[in-house]
């Protein structure tokens, strides 16, 4: 492959990539946004029958957490307790607290009172993706790019190392140098120098 | 005057394109003709640009309605101040405010080169000629502040009242500032690649301006932060936003080329990544301002959706594959010598710091865009918060404190094991110690154990590095420890300053972990009831209330509650929380309520005080302890100290001796020999 060739395979590759990035904001810019901040419409009731004999099994501590992962839809990006306990303008992260209320008191635990929020809403209800399916790879890119980079450079500190390793070896036996080597001769170093140029 | 601006952005066009043009045909041709004329191009268009501002501070100052920009980010009573800061409160004015700094800035570095690097400069000037015209053709066609409209209105719709904060006078300003100071480094970058001139001469220049971005940047974010703490009512300073994560993004490649551009200088290695980093910071800088301004991704900052996102997204791409394409072009002149003398170096220390940095770089471009290729692959709207970028980055940061801590004290080129262990027995001591004592007094919570092991440990090596000069300026010249002190950093700004910013960077991680102890409360209190919380170091607070109040300010109608706290029996200041509703000169409302929480800043808490709404004479409020939070603006305002320790120049005199001692130095050693 010639140098021209790969260049040119490089920057194909690049372009490309760059264009998917680009082109992907792109589209979902033409598209309708869904909601714009302080959306006075975007909230949906969470209905649920209460389950039989439903007694709550949620504490009020595990409530406060349990809205700290539901967002509100007002078009804000804080979670609902959050948003409820700081913004009186907002109407909808108050009316969303009042679900999960009634679905704690009829008696549904943490997951399903996310489930029926997602179920509701889609999964922009949700302050963090699902660990599921293609989500997985919003959790686990930037660890296994993190991951290849350190070996990456781990190898290339590696072979860095080795030239530089090679290249002090080289040097005392230099057309009339002495070696530089305490305890090393000349020739003990011609000879390494020999056995290496034959191994590679 | 408005006329004038108007106009004078015209002009300023036509002088950036006079300016590109010329100085790249001055460049090709090595015709100083032509050079000389692009250059005066530069500062003629900067000079329309700054026609243009004052005209539309004109009309922002004189209340001018006709223009749209006025007439919706100012009404007739908002305070002069922040009719000032309505130049950048909008989109349209925005645009140019960054045309004016870019435009200063690209000034400023022509003419302060103009005598040196005489092959690059004509491709510097041509580069920034270049990017400044696409920014002023951008406002000019996009987003234009002098856009008239169709009829007069009796009174403007008046600035967003979260907007009306000092910090937020200041805030873009500086973020602006440190944004725009990138584009600086990357006409240098474009110039060394079209030159081939990619040694260690256009490092030094690339190395100020890419300080001067870093340190406005830190102040600018920052600032934001502060701004999100006291204006946005949430109780935090940073909530992962799209906005904020476009700040931080250029930030953390501009701090790693910043450590990486060492390793050129002292080692010659680097060129490729070097280069590489300078582009991205750019790169990252024109992303974040697309995500900024195109409403492509939802975010409290966002400006409203226009065609200025087009705009930026066809920049950044053309920018993108130009610099591909030169990049590869120029591969084989950006090899350098690559060895290593040993895996426990410096270099590598530096390295491995790299690959952190940029990999958070990464992980919060990843979390920011997420959204967006989900709904691209699966046809799914997600949303990645707090709790995400948390789960990736924190660990990332953990890793990122303990090398601030190990880089520095490793030796260039090879480190012994008996050097490692006299540099490091005393601070890995220190962070061993701290982190078993927090232990002992129940802290069980694993992030901010190792937080604060690391910070102890990272604090233990730069009080030792300290120690150590100090102790040899002692012992040579008899100084006392605060002039040695002061002499220390001033004889060696970068090594010291760079330990500032680190201590600084120490401060604001143990700052952070504090807000994993925070402490909320929920009540409701008529005039005169009390309530008792306890802060989470264990101390009783009670607050009684002094009730609810009303009254009319300049420009809104404030509700009020009045706390009075008192901790262990000891009374401390009142603390009030508004809910403002601000109004035009008419008395129309403008805007939706705002809210005004009350602080009272401690330097080991702040107790920070919400009123969320109002029932009959009940107060609804929301009390929360947030532990450090005062540390975080001391550790901020630490590193920027640091940054310009570090980036201020040397002395003349110093300059001066130094231009002695190397003509000096032939004869020393003819004389030797």
């Amino acid at each position: 492959m010639s140098e021209v060739a790969s260049r040119r395979r490089f920057v194909q590759a690049l372009v490309v990539g760059a264009g998917a990035v680009v082109a992907a904001p792109l589209g979902s810019q033409s598209a309708p946004q869904p909601s714009t901040p302080m959306s006075t419409d975007a909230y949906r009731p969470v209905l649920r029958a209460a389950k039989p004999g439903a007694t709550p099994q949620v504490t009020d501590e595990q409530r406060d957490a349990l809205e700290h992962r539901i967002k509100c839809q007002c078009g804000c990006i804080l979670d609902v307790y959050t948003c409820r306990t700081t913004d009186f303008t907002c109407s909808t992260s108050p009316a969303m607290h009042r679900d999960v209320l009634r679905l704690i008191a009829g008696g549904y635990t943490e997951q399903e009172i996310l489930d029926a929020f997602v179920e509701t809403y889609g999964e922009v209800a949700l302050t963090a993706p699902k660990k599921e399916g293609f989500n997985w790879a919003g959790y686990f890119a930037p660890g296994v790019v993190l991951a290849v980079g350190g070996i990456a450079l781990t190898v290339l500190l590696r072979k860095w190392r080795a030239e530089a390793q090679l290249a002090a070896v080289r040097a005392p036996i230099a057309p009339g140098g002495a070696s530089s080597l305490p305890g090393v001769s000349a020739d003990d170093l011609a000879r390494l120098d020999r056995a290496i140029r034959e191994e590679a | 005057m408005i006329l004038v601006g108007e106009l004078s952005l015209w002009i300023a066009l036509l002088m950036c394109a006079w300016s590109a043009t010329l100085s790249f045909a001055g460049g090709r041709l090595r015709r100083t003709d032509l050079i000389v004329s692009g250059e005066r191009g530069l500062y003629a268009g900067f000079g329309f640009v700054v026609l243009a501002s004052a005209g539309l501070w004109t009309a922002l100052l004189t209340s001018d309605f006709s223009l749209r920009y006025v007439a919706s980010f100012t009404s007739a009573n908002l305070p002069v101040i922040y009719k000032i800061s309505a130049f950048w409160g909008g989109q349209a004015g925005s645009m140019l405010f960054w045309c004016l700094i870019l435009g200063g800035y690209a000034a400023l570095a022509t003419w302060v080169n103009r005598r040196d690097n005489r092959v690059l400069m004509p491709w510097v000037t041509g580069t920034n000629a270049l990017v400044l015209l696409f920014f002023v053709a951008t406002t000019v066609f996009a987003s234009n502040p002098f856009e008239r409209l169709e009829w007069v209105p009796a009174d403007g719709r008046g600035l967003n009242p979260q907007l009306q904060n000092p910090a937020m006078a200041l805030h873009p300003p500086l973020l602006y500032l440190g944004y725009v100071a990138t584009a600086i480094p990357f006409g240098f970058a474009i110039a060394a690649l079209i030159t081939r001139r990619l040694d260690a001469e256009w490092l030094g220049a690339v190395r100020r301006w890419s300080l001067v971005s870093w340190v406005f940047l830190t102040l600018g974010i920052v600032l934001g932060m502060w701004w999100a703490y006291v204006e946005l009512g949430w109780g935090g300073y940073w909530m992962w936003d799209p906005v904020e994560n476009a700040s931080l993004l250029p930030w953390l490649t501009g701090t790693a080329f910043l450590h990486s551009i060492m390793i050129q200088e002292k080692r010659g290695m680097l060129r490729k990544w070097n280069v590489t980093l300078v582009v991205t910071t750019f790169l990252l800088s024109i992303l974040g301002t697309f995500i900024t301004r195109s409403g492509v991704i939802q975010s409290v900052h966002s400006f409203a959706q226009s065609s200025v996102g087009h705009w930026f997204a066809t920049f950044f791409v053309l920018a993108l594959v130009a610099t591909v394409v030169l990049v590869s072009m120029r591969l084989k002149d950006l090899e350098s010598p690559a060895q290593l003398e040993a895996m426990i170096s410096r270099e590598a220390a530096f390295l491995y710091n790299n690959l952190v940095l940029v990999g958070i770089a990464f992980s919060v471009l990843w979390g920011t865009l997420f959204p967006i290729l989900s709904e691209w692959v699966r046809g799914t709207k997600i949303t990645v918060g707090e709790s995400f970028f948390n789960a990736v980055n924190v660990p990332l940061g953990l890793l990122l404190l303990a090398l601030t801590g190990i880089g520095p004290l490793i030796a260039w080129r090879r480190a012994s094991v008996a050097n490692i262990q006299r540099q490091f027995a005393g601070p890995a001591t220190l962070g061993v110690i701290a982190a078993a004592a927090l232990f002992t007094l129940g802290i069980r919570e694993l992030y901010p154990l190792m937080t604060w092991g690391l910070a102890s440990f990272v604090a233990g090596t730069i009080l030792q590095e300290f120690w150590k000069g100090i102790g040899a300026r002692r012992t040579m010249y008899g100084e006392g420890v605060p002039m040695a002190l002061v002499r220390l950093v001033a004889r060696n700004r970068r090594r010291y300053g760079g330990y500032i910013v680190h201590a600084g960077i120490v401060i604001l991680f143990a700052a952070f972990a504090g807000m994993a102890f925070r402490k909320e409360y929920d009540v409701t209190l008529r005039a005169g009831e009390s309530t008792t919380a306890i802060d989470p170091f264990g101390r009783r607070w009670t607050f009684t209330s002094e009730g609810l109040s009303e009254f009319k300010a300049l420009n809104r109608d404030v509700l009020t509650v009045a706390l009075r706290p008192t901790v262990d029996g000891q009374p401390l200041p009142i603390l009030t929380s508004e809910k403002r509703q601000h109004r035009d000169s008419r008395g129309q409302p403008t805007f939706q309520p705002s809210t005004e929480v009350g602080i009272l800043s401690q330097q080991r808490q702040d107790v920070y005080l919400v009123l969320a709404g109002a029932i009959g004479d009940q107060a609804e409020i929301r009390i929360n302890f947030n532990p450090l939070v005062a540390w975080v603006w001391h550790g901020g305002i630490l590193m920027a100290i640091g940054g310009l320790i570090v980036m201020w120049p040397p002395s003349m005199r110093r300059r001066r001796q130094e231009g002695y001692v190397a003509e000096l130095a032939p004869q020393a050693v003819a004389v030797s020999a």
